[in-house]
């Protein structure tokens, strides 16, 4: 810990780095500035948010901001790319295993028009291919593809289909044609009521459901054997689910110490972008297991000297969905409301993959324990009593723009968890940049937090 | 002591004076919106005060509410206008469980506990469906001002089918309605129980009563019954349906 916990602006940030550095900050390569990020690509938005004033949250930071060069010095070094779509965790754990593999998410080019302000012209050529903006943000990935400009083109895709998402199916089958191919994989629907198997995080799926998973995950190992030229044997996915579960206890230490803390020790930005890293590692697991130790050390000297970023009377919101636009988690913030847990869509990529089951057979589980490709109410169940274990006083559904599931899923989750809990929730549409409806987002903020905290007393 | 409650809405300010030792409102009054809220409000403020004989020093606290409350800076505070409504209306009507809230550009509905606290709201998202702007659209494609709508709205023998809950496609019904020679009477009477739909919809199942229409929208003769047809519960105008979020607003000030 160095100094009071805070939300410092961006220009802010560059005078506090000079005096960490001039105080001996010790920083890895890729560390810096966070303001070189707008001027060096672009990423005006960093202008518009408060970040936290840790010397853990500005390598975070500059770990997410620099994945692009990792991933082309990745390429230097002679290893080949893997870009995973879809599944959210489950197939990066796979890639890792090989030595000379690396895996990265394209999907995460969502938030590149967002941090660009738009200049990044990404929209504008999914535009062009007829994925307008009916569809979800995520369609800002094609426009990636096409210009080259935001990762280095991988050697081999891989996306999942099936139950996840028809919106990200839609974005990625345009790319074929495109001329990049793409090495599908299925994801069954999970059904319920059924019996079967218990899944990691809570979930049931079928025997038949998960040997399909199985069976599918096993031609994702042949595909990436043959891209690396050696084996992938169980021996050595053991072990990457050993590592990748590393990263994913450090990220639920850094969760449950940060929602039930008295005062939040993190702000809500920082929570959402470090719990992004169980999904891709920003390409390089063993660094993210240490920027996540970095974080969940600065929490736990908070906590312990009872300092947090925001008061301790702040409403306690769950919030279910990622948002487009990052601005809307410090808004949360200004309307006083803090992070009291979350379903960012990535439930499956937070728990434990088993270590006492055959590799494919656990990852083929934790596959279907993706909260996206079972009914909403089992989702909504998972959403309620996460609300409860957490002692979150009011929902935030965020709807993502375009994305078909939102519209379905935000009421049946709503309606749960007030019929179960009385509990205060609020939809909301949070579009890439939200600056106009800043306003019509604060009112509802407010509103809701105004009513968490009337309720307290009532 | 004197506190003052200013509702700066979409479409009009409203301004409430409340004199706390005769627990009555003062003085009160609304003037059109305008780019300058924080003068027109101001201006608002100070005649009420004048006239009323107290002068604006003698209010001791201000509280907006509003879609444009952050502007408002002179106000000692700013409350959303989900807690003022449901304050408001919980002083004028208190055995009220449910408010429905329709103004230019907001519709909400608030579930209060028996002691008036807001148990949970729903406001419409981004879309204009099912709030006065609605009602704006058809008043200006139908040619007649929106004040006289309510009179429009008593003629009608039956009411146009508008299927379209967006205002943008249901002002091309409306046009298509016209063209097929319907009254414009049966055409806003249409519009009304669209929006009471939409309201409906956003209310849910298990509406508990009663249940207190208030804003802009419902000074509108015909929309309460609209309402009621579409939730199927009786549904009670507030006094002065306008002036809630403003009363409640005076009133939150005497608490703080």
């Amino acid at each position: 810990m160095n100094g009071a916990p805070q939300k410092i602006r961006l220009d802010e940030w560059d005078a506090r780095h000079a005096r960490l550095c001039a105080g001996g900050l010790c920083e890895p390569d890729y560390g810096g500035t966070l303001s070189r990020h707008v001027g060096e690509r672009g990423d005006e938005r960093l202008r518009h948010l408060l970040f936290d004033n840790s010397a853990a949250a500005l390598r975070l930071w500059n770990f997410l901001l620099t994945e692009e060069d990792r991933l082309r010095g990745h390429r230097l070094a002679g290893r080949k790319l893997v870009g995973t779509m879809k599944d959210l965790g489950t197939v990066p754990v796979m890639v890792f295993a090989l030595p000379n593999l690396v895996a990265f998410y394209p999907d995460g080019a969502w938030w590149t028009p967002c941090l660009m302000e738009y200049s990044d012209g990404l929209f504008k050529v999914a535009d062009r291919l007829g994925i307008d903006d009916s569809f979800c943000p995520v369609r800002a990935m094609l426009g990636a593809f096409v210009t080259g400009s935001h990762f280095p083109i991988p050697e081999l895709l891989i996306c999942s289909a099936g139950a996840v998402c028809d919106d990200f199916s839609a974005v990625a089958q345009r790319l074929e044609p495109l001329g990049f191919p793409v090495f599908w994989w299925e994801v069954p629907r999970r059904r319920s009521p059924e019996p079967g198997v218990c899944l990691p995080g809570g979930f049931v799926a079928s025997d038949d459901q998960i040997a399909l998973a199985r069976s599918e995950l096993g031609r994702v190992r042949l595909a990436l054997e043959e891209l690396a030229g050696s084996s992938l044997n169980d021996a050595a996915l053991s072990a990457s689910i050993r590592a990748a579960n590393l990263v994913r206890r450090r990220l639920r230490a850094l969760r449950d110490l940060a929602f039930t803390a008295e005062s939040s020790p993190l702000p809500a930005l920082e929570l959402l972008i470090a719990e992004m890293l169980a999904l891709h590692y920003c390409s390089d697991r063993d660094e993210t297991v240490v920027v996540l130790e970095g974080l969940l050390a600065e929490a736990q000297a908070r906590v312990a000297a009872g300092q947090g970023v925001l008061p301790a009377d702040a409403a306690r919101v769950f919030w279910v969905n990622p948002v487009a636009d990052l601005r809307a988690m410090n808004l949360l913030e200004e309307c006083g409301g803090r992070l009291c847990g979350t379903d960012f869509m990535l439930g499956h990529a937070l728990v434990d993959i088993p270590e006492d089951l055959p590799p494919l057979e656990a990852l083929a589980r934790v596959a279907l324990a993706d909260p996206m490709i079972g009914p909403t109410p089992d989702r909504a169940r998972l959403i309620g009593a996460e609300m409860q274990r957490l002692g979150s006083e009011a929902l935030v559904i965020s709807r993502i723009p375009g994305a078909s599931h939102c519209a379905r899923e935000g009421n049946i989750i709503r309606q749960f968890v007030q019929e179960n809990f009385g509990m205060p929730t609020l939809e909301i549409e949070v579009p890439p940049l939200s600056d106009s409806l800043v306003p019509a987002l604060r009112s509802r903020l407010r509103a809701l937090v105004e009513t968490a905290i009337a309720r307290r007393t009532s | 002591m004197i506190t003052a409650g200013i509702d700066a809405g979409s479409r009009t300010i409203k301004v409430v004076l409340w004199d706390s030792e005769k627990s009555a409102v003062l003085n009160f009054g609304a003037i059109d919106q305008g780019i300058e809220q924080r003068r027109l409000a101001r201006e608002l403020v100070d005649r009420l005060s004048n006239t009323s004989g107290t002068g604006r020093l003698q209010i001791t606290r201000t509280v907006a509410t509003g879609y444009g409350r952050n502007l408002i800076d002179f106000a000692d505070a700013n409350i959303t206008e989900i807690t003022c409504h449901a304050t408001g209306v919980a002083h004028v009507a208190p055995s009220t469980r449910t408010i429905i809230e329709i103004g230019g550009q907001d519709n909400k509905v608030i579930r209060l506990d028996e002691r008036g606290t807001v148990r949970d709201f729903d406001m419409n998202d981004r879309c204009a469906a099912g709030t006065g702007r609605f009602l704006e659209v058809v008043a200006t494609r139908l040619g007649v001002p929106l004040d006289e709508l309510g009179a429009l709205v008593q003629k009608s023998r039956r009411p146009a089918s508008i299927s379209s809950m967006c205002a943008v496609f249901a002002e091309t019904e409306i046009v298509g309605l016209l063209a097929g020679g319907r009254h414009p009477a049966d055409i806003v009477a249409g519009v009304q129980a669209a929006i009471s739909r939409r309201v409906g919809a956003m209310a849910g199942r298990n509406l508990a009563t009663p249940i207190c229409f208030t804003g802009g929208v419902a000074l509108v003769p015909g929309m309460a019954q609209a309402l009621e047809k579409a939730l199927g519960h009786p549904v009670g105008l507030a006094p002065q349906p306008l002036l809630t979020g403003a009363l409640g607003a005076a009133l939150l000030a005497l608490k703080m």
